[in-house]
């Protein structure tokens, strides 16, 4: 299968900040979610694909052109930015139609329907004379992809498209997106929460600080990240022989005890997980509590990075 | 090109600015009823006072500076630039859109007072013609020249302020040399020969009167077609 993208080498830098740094990868038709936390990176990656900004060091190939300054290479990608800004005073389907207009679709009816099609594709009403200023979040947030998507966009990129959606708006919006990529368009998805990523069953990207920390099948990446060294902090009543138990049974590397609290150290969590219970039954220990220590997703980006 | 200027003309039509800056466009009604009293000496008063003292010197500019700026200055500021210009439409388009919408929306607010206020002192048609032409061709020039600042400089405003005031305002009436490339120059020349009125300090041919701004505004325009096409897009 040909790539949509091709990116060698991609280096990005503002002043001395330096948001990205010797990216590589490339992106094939169907959906390729980028994850990745705040501040990674990926917003301006998404730029640098859509031509926003040029690439301070390497190469970008978007459909085997150059992204910055080939304007005809627009009409074949839609965009939907991060940001919450739009032309406030007019009515979504006037907006949504001059979108179509300018990727150069004739105007009037030709235009207007297609308008309507795509308003109507994330379930807003093309007769909604209201102006965008009135609507929601995430009536925004769909209005944006309504004009991402109405000139039929070979490749979409969408920055956070999920955003202030309500959970049922979200599972819409992630069968569009499935939808989009089974018609054999490229969508390219930033996210940084990892349970949305999951739902997109996709590709996955993973951006941190400004580099590629991870690149493939999502469950392959997810089995990654269940596989790291993980903490978790056990509170029982008899924290010493709960601790031995575990060592024991070899659920865990390493354990501390600090009172009623029992700190473990594990490469196993699932492991660990099954014989917490059968071990504090056998030595009579009571479980109060399990917190995992460093699950957020910070810590497992942080993993992926010091990995490679 | 219509699309972009629907766009960008809505987003410069803010209840704020009309209302302010229409506000400021009754002062040379005003001035104009005043002068209508007096006995003698309405032409030059209309002339001196209304366009070029505060039509010239100050709302011509200021219209134009505070819409043309915000034509582009306002969708990098909010970030929906990237809605105009992810779009297979060649840059030199975009910025003409964005040009007509600021000059469409400045040329009403800047100039019908003006006329109005010199029709209505009594100075007579010459002077309303000449004022009109003189402050049509400034509010052209200065939008094109404004329009880039917009699109490369934070705080285009006071940067435009800053060059009306400093250089339009003091260095241009002052310096032979200065007053060459000075815009609000060349306008006044326009209206007085129009007019038939006292040629200003520094005063240029008719032919020169109107080439100069008209191309000081071809190479501004180009600038901005420039920088717009190399912009980094938020």
């Amino acid at each position: 299968m040909t790539a949509t993208i091709e990116v060698d080498a991609l280096t990005k830098w503002f002043g001395d900040l330096v948001a990205l740094s010797d990216v590589s990868f490339s992106v094939e038709p169907g959906v390729t979610a980028m994850l990745g936390p705040n501040g990674a990176g990926k917003s301006t990656l998404l730029r640098v694909l859509c031509g926003l900004t040029a690439p301070s060091r390497g190469t970008v190939r978007v459909l085997g052109r150059s992204p910055r300054g080939d304007i005809s290479l627009y009409r074949r990608i839609g965009l939907v930015p991060q940001q919450e800004s739009l032309f406030d005073g007019m009515t979504a389907y006037d907006f949504v139609t001059v979108s179509a207009e300018l990727t150069g679709m004739a105007k009037g009816r030709v235009s207007g329907n297609k308008a309507a099609g795509a308003l109507e594709l994330v379930e807003l009403d093309p007769a909604d004379r209201r102006p965008i200023a009135a609507y929601s979040k995430g009536m925004r947030q769909r209005v944006k992809v309504a004009a991402a998507l109405v000139h039929d966009p070979e490749l979409v990129v969408l920055d956070e498209p999920l955003e202030g959606l309500d959970p049922r708006q979200r599972l819409r919006m992630i069968e569009l997106f499935r939808r989009l990529g089974d018609e054999g368009r490229t969508v390219l998805v930033s996210s940084h929460v990892l349970d949305e990523v999951e739902r997109f069953g996709s590709r996955v990207l993973v951006i941190v600080q400004g580099k590629l920390a991870a690149e493939g099948d999502f469950r392959a990446i997810r089995e990654l990240m269940e596989d790291r060294p993980h903490r978790v902090r056990v509170r029982s009543d008899d924290a010493r022989a709960l601790a031995a138990g575990l060592m024991d049974a070899g659920a865990a590397l390493g354990v501390r005890v600090a009172g009623e609290n029992v700190v473990i150290d594990t490469d196993q969590v699932g492991a660990l997980r099954r014989s917490l219970a059968v071990v504090a039954r056998e030595r009579g220990a009571r479980l109060f509590e399990v917190v995992p220590l460093d699950d957020d997703l910070e810590s497992v980006f942080r993993y992926l990075v010091e990995r490679r | 090109m219509t699309s972009a200027f629907r766009l960008v003309f809505g987003s410069l039509m803010s209840k704020g600015r009309l209302v302010t800056l229409g506000v400021l466009g009754l002062i040379p009604v005003l001035l104009g009823l005043a002068l209508r009293t007096q006995d003698s000496g309405v032409f030059n008063s209309a002339y001196h006072g209304i366009v070029e003292a505060y039509g010239l010197g100050l709302l011509v500019p200021v219209v134009s500076l505070v819409f043309a700026s915000a034509a582009f200055g306002d969708p990098v500021d909010d970030r929906t630039l990237v809605y105009l210009w992810l779009k297979p439409v060649p840059r030199w388009r975009l910025a003409l859109a964005a040009l007509g919408a600021s000059i469409c929306v400045a040329l009403p607010l800047a100039v019908v007072p003006i006329a109005v206020g010199v029709s209505i002192s009594g100075a007579g048609t010459e002077l309303v013609r000449g004022a009109l032409a003189g402050t049509a061709l400034a509010v052209i020039a200065y939008c094109c020249l404004f329009l880039g600042l917009g699109l490369r400089v934070r705080r285009a405003l006071v940067w435009g302020f800053a060059y009306v005031l400093i250089w339009e305002g003091a260095v241009a009436r002052t310096a032979r040399g200065a007053a060459r490339l000075s815009i609000n120059v060349h306008a006044r020349s326009v209206a007085s020969r129009i007019a038939h009125h006292a040629l200003p300090t520094n005063g240029s041919s008719m032919r020169v009167g109107v080439a100069v701004p008209l191309v000081l505004a071809a190479v501004a325009f180009a600038i901005t077609v420039w920088w717009l096409a190399r912009a980094d897009v938020a």
